[in-house]
């Protein structure tokens, strides 16, 4: 009974991955960050916008910490997080959870590539 | 007629002190759904009549006091926040329970056998079943109109509960075809149902999800269907200007910069204020704009490829579709303009 379900399962996931049925939505200004992380063997990362706007303003991340305002033009390792850069500024168990909490961060599906989503909006001119 | 009976009477039951119900939704939003809308650490799941089911066979007060005291298996007490009034965090419970069942009338008969009855029971549950998802926020919707306006045009007290039951899940696909039109429920969607997080990973269970941190924020038409920039002005949030120094404040320039735009579309007027409140001058100046009047050729081309305005508006800040909060300043009507051109100063 499990594994054909299982299989029914793992081949309807790999028809909405195909296709555009269940297209990759995610809220408004969600950054995928997948440069570096599937070759490494991790999930890719998620960063929700959203949620660092309401604690921070804009200038915080895109000017101290100097993260240019360009998708997938930021160059940075886990090591650089471990020793305080980008993200490690506040992820270091003081401000926010720290860099050993994995899943928190490399929370994305499999094979998104790098990008800025949350629908038609952030898709550029041909979805206008 | 007589399970709409009810069902209209469980309604009214469950939502007679407004108010409150409104509380409990809040509060649920806020609080309970971090667990029980993904049912993470074996929380009941919100709308999930198996998961609820033998908790209501315990009774009402057993749930009551699993809530305000917390449970060995995990539930902390009052959700994990002391200073919540007994009410409202009763109002949440009370919340949780009608998407699952005829409010209080199962609590009742359930206690015997854990599965309900299979005959008069059984008939019942799949109407309410299908009629409870809609009808919290549909009740809150029409119970208002009903108090405040006795006899409102449209419909008769008892018809809405069955009309609302029938029509909402038809005019949830209705517009499907169109993928950019997403229905209201589609939006803001937590991480395990937004396409990008994947749900076979712990971690997404345990991210917030944005509508339960949009509460009380003045909303808007598109992005995050949020108006920051109001949301900032209102001091409904309190981002910091600086990382470590929470009572650094930003430098904001007062300024406005018009533009002339080309075609039929009011004049752009380009406000430092909001700008400054939220971003440092290097942010803009000099790589996107050179900080010099005329100096700057943008186009709408080249912001829907993400230049100028685009680095931000499309991909974080409000996009495109928002024309008149840009396009916001009136040109003399053309009739004035063609017929007398001469006087310039006009």
């Amino acid at each position: 009974m499990k594994p054909p379900r299982r299989l029914l399962g793992t081949l309807l996931a790999a028809a909405l991955a195909a296709g555009a049925a269940l297209p990759a939505r995610g809220e408004y200004a969600d950054v995928v960050l997948n440069r570096r992380a599937e070759k490494e063997g991790v999930r890719p990362v998620v960063f929700p916008h959203w949620f660092h706007r309401i604690r921070f303003r804009c200038k915080v991340c895109h000017q101290e910490l100097g993260f240019r305002m360009r998708v997938g033009t930021n160059d940075f390792r886990m090591a650089d997080i471990i020793d305080g850069k980008f993200c490690g500024a506040c992820h270091n168990n003081d401000v926010a959870w720290g860099p050993e909490r994995c899943d928190l961060c490399h929370s994305g599906k499999p094979g998104l590539p790098t990008g800025i989503y949350g629908g038609h909006e952030t898709n550029g001119p041909g979805r206008w | 007629m007589k399970t709409h009976a009810a069902t209209l009477a469980a309604i009214l039951l469950a939502a007679a002190p407004p108010a409150l119900a409104q509380a409990g939704k809040d509060l649920y939003a806020k609080t309970c759904a971090v667990c029980h809308a993904t049912g993470i650490a074996g929380a009941p799941k919100y709308g999930s009549a198996a998961d609820w089911g033998p908790r209501i066979a315990a009774g009402l007060p057993k749930v009551y006091a699993n809530a305000l005291k917390g449970t060995a298996k995990g539930m902390p007490a009052k959700g994990g926040n002391p200073a919540l009034p007994d009410a409202d965090v009763k109002a949440a419970v009370d919340y949780m329970l009608a998407a699952v069942k005829g409010a209080g009338a199962p609590a009742a008969a359930a206690p015997a056998k854990e599965a309900p009855a299979k005959e008069a029971p059984a008939k019942e549950a799949p109407a309410k079943e299908a009629g409870r998802p809609p009808p919290p926020k549909a009740e809150a919707a029409a119970r208002p109109e009903a108090g405040t306006a006795a006899a409102s045009a449209p419909a008769a007290p008892a018809a809405p509960p069955v009309q609302l039951a029938l029509a909402a899940p038809a005019g949830a696909e209705a517009n499907s075809f169109n993928r950019l039109l997403k229905p209201a429920e589609k939006r803001n969607p937590a991480p395990a149902d937004d396409g990008i997080h994947d749900p076979a990973n712990d971690g997404t269970h345990a991210l917030m999800a944005p509508l339960s941190a949009y509460a009380g924020l003045p909303r808007s038409l598109a992005g995050n269907r949020i108006n920051w920039v109001e949301a900032l002005g209102q001091k409904k949030i309190d981002p910091r200007w600086d990382r470590t120094d929470l009572k650094a404040e930003p430098v904001i320039m007062d300024m406005n910069v018009v533009r002339e735009v080309k075609g039929s579309m009011p004049d752009v007027v380009y406000p430092h204020k909001q700008h400054t409140e939220w971003l440092d001058c290097s942010n803009c100046h000099p790589a996107i704009f050179v900080p010099q009047k005329g100096a700057n050729s943008i186009s709408m081309a080249s912001i829907l490829l993400g230049e100028k305005c685009g680095v931000c508006h499309g991909k974080v800040a409000f996009p495109v579709s928002e024309c008149r909060l840009c396009h916001s300043k009136k040109k003399e009507p053309a009739a004035a303009r063609a017929q007398a051109p001469a006087p310039a100063a006009k």
